[in-house]
């Protein structure tokens, strides 16, 4: 379907997010304190759409920090996928074009409806980034990757949201509030509120991504894995904040009863030293990744280099939250990758 | 425990969802190595190449990725060697005969048999590498007139830690496959070659057209591929069937990435000439 415009007065937006809510659960950016997190909404009074970044990516909505994949008792196993009709409101560009990623990721060679299933059954209503985080480089990061896969978009006027609907599914939700068709000039505003906030960052990577991919990839011997990775904790927090990053580990756990229990994914990192480790038998093992500086290298390239054919650009978005999280703050993408391309 | 699926979640294909396979026969067959026959519960035979693997589980504990030990020339059984060193397989190894495991499989690309035909093939096995390679060793023997020279190269740490005994014995006999075996160290028993893998490539000359296999341990790889390379072997020739930690077995979980590569998906074996410039391939 062609995209179509709408307006929703400011006075219309709790009524709307409370219309959602009699439809489907509703996740959107709230406070915690002075930062925002996804979560499931109980009072429209308490969406942020002023928030600058989340703690998590959206992404855990679709792909759960832990999620079962198969229970088991003494009569067999079985399937857990079971989605649920979910609304995820209020993402901002660049997690959208992360979810996006993780389509792709989840979807090619063997399709894993673990994931899909949830994703197929999310809504996803983007809006306009209103504050800007301290560490973020959406802006320059990954230019020729649109933003794609959402249902719907909301930008803030002084005056109202103009409500962009791009699928069925997004057009759906225009039954849950009081909506008017938008005008041109309104429809014009919020294209260029979208466009001046690209220049805004407080970071850039001023650098086409193929350049970037082939000066990283190049750079797999250099020193400053190390040098950068000296003070590296292999905590796995940029892993874990990362909007793209999609490993897990699956374990099996026993209920209470003993008998019977649950196959679980739960999110890993490849920072964590045991990512690549396997045992040998008689107290031997050999961890494939044994240094902190290869752990440090091995998520620039998958970010930089390693995924770009298959995502059409760089794996990493430009949120800035690894950056931000990471406590000797040496995670920043954009660092790194200034230091590689001016060396 | 048969596998059933949920009514309500099959409107969807869950790619983690096992199928049982029976135990038929297990054997010990060192101090940490069992032997399994397995049988698959749902009559549908096990359908793979030599070098592909598949996710082995006990559930409550857990699932392991494991090769095939056995010939898909032999259709209604297959075979798996488990060596015990942590939960899983510590909780395989604990089955009997008439027991269940749970299998999600075949995984990866294997052996490229289609070049390996009307060639010479040598097979460099160590340690329990000779448990991926069986599935290829099995086959060409089974049909040995579509290849030429059959060589198998086996090295152990000891005699103690020989796998296959039966097998080993055969082999040495037959005049299907120039069989040379070595170990790091000997015991009293053994009257054999002492020494790493790579000493038995002074015992035969090793025509430089002849396609070949290696599996073994991470450390063995670079040293053999600079002996072939050394005698004229071409790297397009030269096939490495690697281990490395895997969860998913579908190129989802991350965890055996070599590079840009999965091993689960791109590999367990892969041609030397594709991974050559990829920095995590050897040790």
């Amino acid at each position: 379907m062609s995209t179509v415009h709408y307006f929703l007065e400011d006075a219309d937006f709790d009524p709307f997010v409370e219309g959602m809510m009699k439809t489907a659960a509703v996740h959107a950016p709230v406070s915690r304190k002075h930062r925002f997190v996804f979560a499931p909404v109980a009072s429209a009074k308490d969406v942020r759409l002023d928030y600058d970044v989340t703690i998590l990516p959206p992404k855990k909505v679709i792909f759960p920090v832990r999620q079962d994949l198969v229970t088991f008792d003494p009569a067999g196993a079985a399937s857990a996928i079971r989605p649920e009709p979910m609304i995820l409101f209020g993402v901002h560009f660049y997690d959208i074009k992360a979810i996006d990623m993780l389509d792709t990721l989840f979807r090619e060679n063997n399709e894993d409806w673990n994931y899909l299933a949830q994703r197929e059954a999310t809504t996803i209503v983007g809006s306009n980034i209103q504050s800007i985080s301290p560490r973020a480089f959406w802006g320059t990061v990954g230019r020729g990757v649109k933003p794609r896969g959402h249902d719907a978009f909301l930008t803030k006027l002084p005056s109202g949201y103009v409500f962009s609907a791009y699928t069925p599914k997004g057009e759906k939700l225009l039954s849950c509030g009081k909506f008017s068709p938008a005008t041109a000039a309104q429809t014009a505003e919020a294209t260029q509120v979208n466009e001046e906030i690209m220049s805004k960052c407080p970071e850039s990577l001023p650098y086409a991504s193929e350049e970037i991919a082939d000066k990283v990839r190049k750079a797999f011997t250099n020193k400053l894995w190390d040098e950068f990775s000296l003070t590296c904790f292999s905590c796995g927090t940029c892993n874990i904040v990362c909007p793209t990053c999609y490993c897990f580990d699956v374990q099996d756990n026993w209920n209470l009863d003993q008998v019977s229990g649950q196959r679980t994914r739960a999110w890993d990192g490849c920072l964590l030293e045991d990512f690549a480790k396997v045992s040998q038998g008689g107290g031997a093992c050999e961890n494939f990744r044994e240094h902190r500086g290869q752990r440090y290298r091995h998520r620039i390239m998958r970010k930089a280099a390693y995924l770009n054919e298959k995502l059409g650009g760089p794996a990493c978005v430009g949120c800035g939250r690894c950056a931000a999280q990471c406590v000797p703050d040496i995670a920043d993408p954009a660092r790194v990758i200034q230091s590689i391309m001016e060396g | 425990m048969s596998t059933q699926i949920d009514p309500a979640g099959s409107a969807y294909p869950n790619i983690f969802l096992p199928r049982e396979a029976e135990i038929v026969r297990a054997e010990q067959v060192t101090a940490t190595e069992k032997h399994f026959t397995l049988k698959m519960k749902d009559g549908q035979p096990m359908s793979f190449e030599p070098g592909q693997m598949l996710e082995v589980s006990v559930f409550g504990f857990g699932e392991i990725p494991i090769g095939f030990a056995s010939s898909p020339t032999r259709i209604n059984t297959f075979d798996i060697v488990v060596r015990k060193v942590g939960r899983v397989s510590s909780a395989i190894a604990a089955l009997q005969p008439k027991q269940s495991l749970f299998v999600r499989g075949p995984l990866g690309h294997g052996f490229p048999l289609d070049k390996f035909r009307g060639e010479n093939v040598l097979v460099v096995a160590g340690g329990i590498g000779l448990c991926p390679t069986r599935s290829l060793i099995l086959y060409i023997l089974d049909r040995r007139s579509e290849f030429k020279n059959f060589t198998l190269f086996f090295g152990a740490r000891t005699p103690k830690e020989q796998l296959f005994l039966d097998d080993l014995a055969a082999w040495r006999k037959s005049s299907d496959v120039n069989y040379f075996e070595t170990v790091d160290r000997a015991d009293e028993s053994w009257t054999g070659n002492v020494g790493v893998i790579t000493t038995l490539f002074k015992k035969v000359a090793v025509d430089p057209k002849t396609k070949v296999v290696i599996c073994g341990p991470p450390v063995m790889y670079k040293f053999v591929v600079a002996e072939l390379g050394s005698l004229g072997v071409a790297k397009s020739d030269i096939y490495l069937d690697l281990e490395r930690r895997m969860k998913c077995g579908i190129g989802k979980c991350g965890h055996c990435q070599i590079n840009d590569k999965y091993v689960c998906l791109d590999g367990p074996v892969f041609c030397l000439k594709d991974i050559e410039n990829l920095e995590e391939a050897f040790r």
